[in-house]
């Protein structure tokens, strides 16, 4: 008999055992490894998947700022270069302006500088000229000319408008009745009587009261001065040669004007008044 | 000669015995379990894979879709029986090349065994798919006269089963052991070679055979699925 119902018995158990260790011990296990690979694959691919959506996102989104950096570059360029422009305009316009005052101050200082010069200047040629016309007159001074201006001073004494008598006579008043003459010659007995006579019919009512004092003031050039009380009556070279002091600072002017015109830019002193500066 | 594994008995207590077919099936079941325990209890499901692992996942895998391939189902349910059978038979045959080895597989007591597992499965399977009812309508399809053919199909193919098993490992042991008496230097080694082939093929086709058997007993389910849906 080849088949044994006891053996195939014992087989079919032999045969389930087989089947629950093999499940217990070897697909249980490997299937549940592959899985467990398989879903740490899968989680692998979607983790990369999930990273390269995001990278392609930063990308997109790095991108993007790049173009509005770009834009923003420009912009900010634009507006630097704007900026920079009216900086430069102003600074210049700053550097112009300082320039500008600068050389302002700089001509004022030249003016003024030009000016006390010539103020200098004239006043020496004044003084020189002056000097000169002084000399001259009190060299020339005698007797003769004396008289002439005693007779002159006496004429214009005579002549003086109502005016002026009316305030000699108020100042005589203030004064006391006192005059002075002050002389640059020595004043005789016969002057000081015509004086007196002239003052008397100037001045009617008062010449009872006068008193008159001579004195006598080299300085006066050829000259004489009635005071009193603070009135003036004179005639003296003094005023003649004032005049003529005017009249030669007034030319000086003019000429100086007229060169300094064509010279003010440069701002150099004229070339023809630097010896002037010297004497 | 003593072509039959059954009647060589090492052990017998009353009723109890261990002939060698026992014996044999015992050292099968032991070194597949302890084989499988010892690359088991150190798998990684990360990193390298060791390649004992790497070998048992591909058989796993190997049979998976197998019966994916045959069955056109999911393969969980069916990889414990069928791969233990294609299993068990393969280590078994393959293990016909140790001398003194007996395999199980060539005593018809132990195929007639694994086809009654079949014989059982089948059913089982496809009661547990489609319910006993379903199941049940397959034996009167198409008509009920196809009742009697049905039964007698299904015990046949049992039949051929552990017939064919029995048949080409018997006759691969018997083979062997004429050519020795003949030819006793080289000759045998070639068949034994031959054996091996055999061996494994017919594993394969057990395995292969009770899947589709398995199969068709469950494949009626989807059909009225498929009808249910219309």
């Amino acid at each position: 008999m080849i088949i044994d119902w006891y053996t195939i018995i014992f087989q079919i158990i032999n045969f389930l055992i087989l089947v629950f260790l093999l499940r217990h011990f070897l697909y249980g296990p490997i299937i549940k490894s592959m899985d467990e690979r398989e879903q740490k694959i899968l989680q692998r691919e979607k983790t990369a998947e999930d990273r390269k959506k995001e990278a392609e996102e930063e990308i997109l989104a790095y991108r993007h700022k790049n173009e509005e950096l770009e834009e923003t570059k420009e912009e900010i360029m634009a507006s630097a270069h704007k900026e920079v422009e009216q900086e430069k305009n102003r600074l210049l316009d700053e550097a112009r302006h300082d320039v500008d005052e600068t050389r302002k101050r700089w001509q004022a200082d030249l003016e003024r500088e030009k000016e006390t010069f010539i103020n200098e200047l004239r006043r020496r040629i004044g003084r020189q000229a002056c000097l000169v016309a002084r000399r001259c007159l009190s060299d020339l001074a005698d007797a003769r000319l004396e008289e002439l201006t005693w007779s002159q001073f006496l004429k214009k004494l005579a002549g003086l408008p109502d005016e002026d008598r009316e305030r000699l006579r108020s100042a005589l008043a203030d004064g006391e009745g006192r005059v002075t003459l002050h002389s640059a010659f020595a004043t005789g007995e016969k002057q000081m009587k015509e004086l007196k006579t002239a003052l008397a019919e100037l001045l009617p009512s008062r010449d009872d009261q006068m008193e008159v004092v001579a004195r006598s003031e080299p300085d006066l050039i050829c000259g004489l001065e009635l005071e009193s009380g603070g009135y003036r009556v004179a005639w003296n070279m003094d005023s003649y040669l004032q005049d003529v002091e005017e009249q030669i600072l007034e030319e000086l002017d003019q000429t100086i004007s007229i060169e300094g015109d064509g010279t003010e830019d440069k701002g150099e002193v004229p070339e023809n008044d630097r010896p002037a500066k010297e004497k | 000669m003593t072509i039959n594994p059954d009647t060589i008995v090492y052990f017998e207590w009353g009723w109890f015995k261990i002939n060698a077919t026992i014996l044999f099936s015992w050292i099968v079941i032991f070194l597949l379990t302890f084989g499988s325990w010892l690359v088991t209890r150190k798998l990684t499901a990360d990193g390298p894979l060791s390649r004992w692992q790497n070998l048992l996942e591909v058989l796993v895998i190997t049979i998976n879709n197998q019966i994916r391939e045959v069955s056109r189902q999911e393969p969980g349910p069916y990889l414990p029986f069928v791969g233990t059978l294609f299993i068990y038979i393969a280590i078994s045959n393959i293990l016909a090349i140790v001398p003194g080895f007996n395999p199980p597989t060539s005593s018809l007591s132990t195929t007639a065994a694994l086809a009654i597992c079949v014989f059982i499965a089948v059913p089982a399977f496809g009661i547990g798919r489609q319910g006993m009812l379903q199941y049940l309508k397959q034996y009167i399809k198409p008509t009920f006269f196809m009742l009697p053919f049905n039964i007698i199909g299904e015990l046949s193919r049992t039949l051929a089963l552990a017939v064919r098993l029995y048949g080409n490992m018997m006759s691969g042991t018997v083979i062997v052991a004429i050519l020795l008496t003949i030819t006793p230097l080289i000759f045998p080694i070639i068949m034994q070679a031959l054996g091996l082939l055999t061996g494994l093929i017919q594993a394969y086709i057990f395995a292969i055979l009770a899947m589709v058997y398995i199969a068709s007993a469950s494949q009626v389910h989807k059909e009225i699925e498929k009808k249910g849906e219309k």
